[in-house]
């Protein structure tokens, strides 16, 4: 079992897979003010990810992870550090890097085909070309014969394959995906994953993953960063190696129940942390 | 219960048909009913002479104004003034919608004065724009367009606000300039709130457009009710009154289809 724990994060490619790594987060700290004074939501998170690879992040509510997707998105402003796509700084949002995000994020006004079509259509694409690379996608994503359908004629599900095809369709070098299954239940959750794996493994799509869900991390990632509750600081980073091609079986082996207990036994410290912090809050009668 | 039950009792002895389309009988019922009182009002001689005209009589004036040429010069004109209107104060309540709705700071400036000047009564300032724009079409333009501005303003603005904020994100993600942000993003987002703020302009277009053309004019349906009032042509001014109830349920009707309430499904 691979394990290595890196305090800081930095520098954490592991010889056997020294290549260049296509994202750097270099030492990101955000702050913001509250009421209360000023709160640090990310400090110093350091992190970079290799060509091909699945990275997750993962923390207990509140560990600023949603800042560090936002940041490294380019949809936040305003913090220390730097965010480099192959070497380049990176400020606002990049054509590199595509978001998939945690709520509901499919327009009920288009077609699942326009839908994904959307980024092309941003872009200037004629329109055959659009709908040419729109149908591969939704092709991907498992929902040929649903090219007409509204959003509101789908399942939780679709939705959320329909938002993956249509950040793929732009063809980002990087997929940073924000707890793209946090709404739905765990079953689909299972199948989701497992179709996010085929699609990975198809595609060799580099992604970043920010999840609170330690069976999804495992399922699904190389490395997982593990983070500290408030400020959101880098505790471990963990190989995770189980076999690829990987489908959602691996859950029952003997393997993946170690990295969940280990992952487990490094999050519940946070988690409790968190839990405590947000009772004391509640009992003040601060807002969390 | 018991109440209920007598009350459709009846329908045990009903055709078929009005078993199976209740909603449509229910509709015939009214109309018959309020037709029939209609007539037997006309024909009991209780009120003066045509201030209830005969059906027969309002069904033959109809017949005679349809087939007026001149009828169809002041509809014309009518109609222009309406569509004019609707063009001009709905797209300036769009873009000031969008305007205030679109940033805080605009909104706590100046979304009070939309809500107190939305319901004052905008007949007053139809001398105002009889001296601006003349006693032509121009005015009336004018206070259709006035009418029609403040529901479109407050109804984008109130739209804007409520556009869930992810879809927002994921246009900036995708680098999608203002431009396209505002017409791919913001307008079909805010459909069902534009789409209501033109319904409701529409109606007070309406009003506000025929209201001037009762006060001051010289062509115009509202110019022809208020003439065939002053000749007292009862019969007249009753089949005016039904073609603008064909009118406003049309264009309602037309707003309603523009906007692809029908064919766009909702969440």
């Amino acid at each position: 079992m691979a394990v290595v724990a890196m305090p800081t994060g930095r520098d954490s490619v592991p010889a056997a897979r020294a290549a260049e790594p296509i994202l750097t987060v270099d030492g990101i700290v955000k702050r913001f003010e509250t009421p209360d004074g000023v709160l640090t939501a990310v400090d110093d998170v350091s992190l970079s990810v290799l060509p091909g690879e699945f990275f997750s992040v993962i923390g207990p509510s509140g560990c600023g992870k949603s800042t560090l997707f936002n940041i490294i998105g380019g949809l936040l402003d305003g913090y220390d550090g730097s965010v480099r796509v192959a070497g380049e700084l990176v400020h606002g949002p990049h054509p590199s890097i595509g978001m998939i995000f945690q709520e509901e994020s499919t327009f009920p006004w288009r077609s699942v085909i326009d839908n994904i079509a959307f980024p092309l259509e941003i872009a200037g694409l004629p329109k055959t070309e659009r709908y040419d690379r729109a149908r591969h996608f939704v092709a991907l994503v498992g929902l040929d014969g649903f090219e007409r359908r509204f959003p509101a004629e789908l399942s939780g599900g679709m939705r959320q394959r329909v938002s993956m095809a249509r950040t793929l369709a732009a063809q980002p070098k990087i997929m940073l995906m924000d707890e793209p299954f946090a709404a739905l239940d765990e079953q689909t959750r299972l199948l989701l994953g497992d179709k996010v794996l085929q699609i990975q493994q198809e595609l060799k799509q580099t992604t970043l993953l920010i999840t609170h869900n330690i069976t999804e991390a495992v399922q699904l990632s190389d490395r997982i960063m593990v983070m500290t509750y408030r400020p959101g600081k880098v505790k471990r980073i963990v190989d995770i190696d189980l076999p690829r091609p990987r489908t959602s079986e691996i859950v029952s082996s003997e393997a993946f129940g170690r990295y969940v207990a280990q992952i487990w036994n490094d999050l519940r410290e946070e988690a409790t942390r968190g839990m405590h912090d947000d009772e004391s809050r509640k009992r003040r009668g601060a807002p969390s | 219960m018991a109440e209920t039950g007598r009350l459709t009792a009846p329908a045990a002895y009903a055709p078929s048909w009005m078993r199976e389309h209740p909603v449509t009988a229910l509709r015939i019922a009214i109309i018959i009913t309020v037709l029939t009182g209609w007539e037997l009002l006309a024909r009991s001689g209780w009120l003066y002479r045509d201030v209830v005209p005969s059906l027969l009589s309002i069904g033959r004036a109809l017949y005679e104004t349809l087939s007026d040429p001149t009828f169809y010069l002041h509809l014309t004109t009518t109609f222009y003034e309406i569509g004019l209107a609707m063009v001009i104060g709905g797209l300036s309540g769009l873009a000031v919608g969008i305007l205030i709705g679109g940033s805080k700071l605009m909104q706590h400036a100046y979304e009070p004065f939309l809500y107190y000047l939305g319901p004052c009564p905008k007949i007053i300032f139809f001398p105002v724009m009889i001296m601006w724009f003349g006693v032509g079409p121009g005015s009336k333009i004018a206070m259709g367009a006035i009418s029609c501005f403040f529901p479109v303003a407050l109804n984008v603005a109130g739209g804007m606000r409520e556009i869930d904020k992810v879809l927002i994100r994921v246009g900036r993600s995708f680098r999608a300039n203002t431009w396209q942000m505002v017409t791919k993003i913001y307008m079909p987002a805010m459909r069902h709130p534009i789409i209501n703020g033109m319904r409701l302009g529409l109606g007070v277009c309406l009003i506000g457009t025929l209201l001037a053309e009762t006060k001051l004019s010289n062509r115009g349906i509202g110019f022809l009710v208020i003439q065939s009032y002053t000749l007292f042509n009862m019969p007249q001014m009753y089949s005016l009154l039904i073609v603008l109830f064909v009118i406003a349920i049309g264009a309602n009707a037309l707003i309603g289809r523009l906007g692809g309430l029908d064919t766009i499904r909702r969440t």
